[in-house]
């Protein structure tokens, strides 16, 4: 969709400005330097996207995002072990090799890639400046849509992200973390992509985690694009764990390929953020796939927090199956998306999609949008949504059994989340994500 | 003691009024059984008694242990001791029987300033209480209610009552859904809870329980009031005569 002509914001303005004075210092050779001016252009034909694009009528990032920010590029602020001990939190204990960026560039000396078994593990920086056109033409063929604004964005400004590659029949045991954090005492325009390719018959779980180092400034814009080529027969469990402290905006794109038989499963875990958008593009190449994608909402104060998912059933025989789950407080909103696309040639689709959403406060809004486009017949297709409040009933039944308000809320809450959480397959990573969750639980009614 | 001193209660969100101007005093150490009609508000008296917020008191009070209970919230209450057997357990989906407990369990015991249960203490007391009520244990692996058979709902609400140590219990129609031995096995899990220190509210439609929960007075509630008292013997008249004379009279 076209843009009219419009004033550009200050936002728009920094982001188009600044390109000239740091493009020298982002990694990449020729191909890769063609890659971001083509992407810069159409940021800045596009600007970013606003209500009248009907996919981001909810989620006007033109109107909340108007501040100008720095662009961060080779970022220094001073981030120690202990620091980022503190700042993983529940992630401290996930056992498996660990891969961190600062304000969006790789800290060596943070990351311990030590026991990464069968899983290769590169920065993309240092990747791009060292076969710089290879991986520059892997990123011009990249399967998100050319017309989203935040993908450009990204495209043009990136400064690092995770290489991973996962050979032909290999299975990785252990999670492998990539950790973004955010950190400093001023809000930057952080941008990172990160490549994943997951060979045939190859079974691996991929954590990306976005954290904020305590005692830095909440604010800060990180733009994050993953793309997952799944292969043939492969598993792949990939989750997110965007946990912030309330004010940060958090935009960010998975763009999911997957092989013939591949199982895909998708998490992502979303708290703490003033602004979010997540997106998923997930189109099947290979037929018999199956994916799953589940998801956890948990929004207070004036959060906003958006997911937007694209199925694409290209090919025959494929399952997906959606989950999402919402905790909304405050005048938190929340809102869900979801296409799914049945192709003509795409026969035997089995499709289901479901977003349920606990309200605590009467001032929260959620809004779901299924969006169902079936071009072939033999297809089953299923969607839901459902907003619901506390169950005062058994509110009273617990506290009749000596348990306190706030507690009998929790668990209740806990008991409607889990159902998301048990999606997630590795029971180490579940784990830390219902640490995460309790965490945010617990300042409830505070 | 507990004393219920001229109670009226209607609707929180409507004006209908459901129990109107009750007046009972339940020793400790003695089991009150409290017969009626459907819809006498029978029911209504125990969520009051538990704190349920669809319910308001208009007049009167309501004195446990010589302390009014009306304006405390319902886990206060049962921290002092006040314990409902509910008609219709509800069915918790997702919250494991074993994490309610314990919740629960130590919930109370911290408010009343007792130790909590370590992990393995709490175990081996739930087993120990769960056999006696004939209560499998993997059951209580299960969401608390959901899937459970009417009588094993009816046991469940016992066994939570014997962790919570309750001083005042209160039994709503417990006996209704259980077959023959599992009314003896509630009984005598509700009898070995008889004690000195402990008052108990049971109501029942069948002179049945009452066999083997023999109560030191029977209390007929008929249109929101206490239309009769007496001994046991009373419940066995009621089974011959029903609840007509009680009813129809303005209260
Ligand atoms: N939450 C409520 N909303 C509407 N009406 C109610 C509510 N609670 C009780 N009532 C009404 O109050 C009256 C008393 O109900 P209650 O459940 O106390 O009766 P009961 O004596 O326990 O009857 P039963 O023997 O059938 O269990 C009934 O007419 C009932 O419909
Ligand atoms: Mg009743």
């Amino acid at each position: 969709m076209m843009n009219v002509a419009v004033m550009k914001t200050k936002f728009e303005q920094s982001l188009t400005e600044q390109f000239n004075h740091v493009s020298a210092r982002l990694p990449g050779g020729a191909a890769v330097g063609v890659a971001r001016t083509a992407a810069l252009g159409r940021f800045s034909a596009l600007g970013l996207p606003n209500r009248r694009i009907e996919e981001w009528k909810y989620t006007d990032l033109r109107n909340a995002l108007k501040e100008p920010l720095a662009v961060a590029v080779d970022d220094d602020t001073k981030v120690t072990v202990a620091d980022l001990i503190v700042a993983l939190g529940p992630l401290a204990h996930l056992e498996g090799p660990r891969i961190v960026f600062v304000n969006g560039g790789w800290r060596r000396e943070l990351s311990n890639l030590e026991g990464a078994e069968g899983i290769e593990v590169a920065a993309l920086g240092a990747t791009l400046t060292a076969a710089q056109d290879k991986i520059g033409e892997a990123l011009a063929g990249t399967t998100g849509p050319d017309n989203d604004a935040v993908l450009a964005l990204n495209t043009a400004y990136m400064t690092d992200g995770a290489v991973v590659r996962v050979g032909d029949g290999i299975e990785v045991g252990k999670p492998l973390l990539l950790v973004f954090m955010r950190a400093g005492s001023e809000g930057r325009f952080v941008a990172t992509r990160n490549v994943v390719s997951i060979g045939k018959g190859a079974a691996a779980t991929i954590v990306e985690a976005f954290i904020g180092l305590p005692g830095s400034t909440a604010e800060g814009q990180h733009n994050s694009a993953t793309e997952i080529h799944v292969g043939d027969n492969a598993r792949v469990t990939h989750v997110k764990i965007a946990a912030d402290t309330g004010k940060a905006t958090h935009l960010s794109n998975w763009m999911v390929g997957l092989g013939a038989e591949a199982v895909y499963r998708g998490f992502q875990l979303n708290q703490g953020l003033g602004l979010a958008r997540n997106q998923i593009f997930a189109t099947y190449h290979g037929e018999g796939a199956k994916l799953d994608l589940s998801g956890l909402f948990l929004g207070r104060g004036a959060e906003h927090i958006d997911t937007t998912l694209v199925v694409d059933h290209a090919v025959p025989r494929c399952e997906s199956r959606e989950l999402y789950k919402g905790v909304l407080d405050g005048e938190a909103r929340g809102i869900f998306q979801g296409k799914v696309i049945v192709r003509p040639d795409a026969q035997k689709t089995d499709g289901k999609q479901m977003a349920q959403v606990l309200m605590l406060s009467p001032d929260a809004e959620f809004d779901s949008k299924p969006e169902l486009e079936i071009y072939a017949d033999d297809v089953v297709c299923g969607h839901g949504s459902t907003a619901a409040e506390l169950d005062t009933d058994l509110l009273f039944y617990l506290r009749a059994r000596g348990i306190p308000l706030d507690t009998a809320r929790s668990m209740l809450i806990e008991s409607f989340v889990g159902e998301a959480l048990d999606r997630i397959e590795h029971e180490g990573v579940r784990e830390v994500v219902l640490d995460f969750a309790r965490g945010w639980l617990s300042k409830l009614g505070r | 003691m507990l004393e219920i001193k001229n109670l009226h209660v209607k609707l929180a969100d409507e004006d209908k009024a459901i129990i109107k101007g009750l007046t009972l005093t339940v020793p400790k150490g003695e089991v009150h059984a409290i017969m009626g009609p459907n819809g006498s508000g029978k029911s209504t008296l125990a969520y009051v008694l538990a704190g349920r917020a669809d319910y308001e008191v208009t007049d009167g009070d309501i004195i446990w242990n010589g302390e009014s209970i009306i304006e405390m919230e319902p886990d206060e209450r049962a921290a002092k001791g006040v314990f409902l057997a509910f008609q219709y357990p509800m069915e918790i989906p997702g919250v494991a029987g074993l994490t309610f407990l314990r919740t629960a369990t130590n919930s109370v015991r911290k408010k009343r300033g007792q130790t909590e249960l370590t992990t393995p203490e709490f175990l081996k007391v739930v087993k120990d209480r769960a056999s006696k009520l004939n209560i499998d244990f993997d059951m209580l692996k299960r969401p608390v209610n959901v899937g459970f058979s009417g009588g094993e709902k009816k046991r469940s609400e016992i066994l939570q009552m014997a962790m919570l140590e309750p001083s005042l219990c209160v039994l709503d129609e417990t006996d209704s859904g259980l077959d023959i031995d599992a009314l003896k096995v509630v009984s005598d899990g509700v009898n070995a809870l008889r004690s000195p220190d402990r008052a108990m509210l049971v109501i029942t439609h069948y002179q049945r329980l009452l066999n083997h929960i023999v109560p030191d007075k029977v209390h007929v509630l008929a249109e929101g009031r206490i239309q009769k008292t007496g001994g046991k013997e009373l419940a066995l008249e009621l089974e011959q005569s029903g609840y007509a004379e009680f009813q129809g009279k303005a209260a």
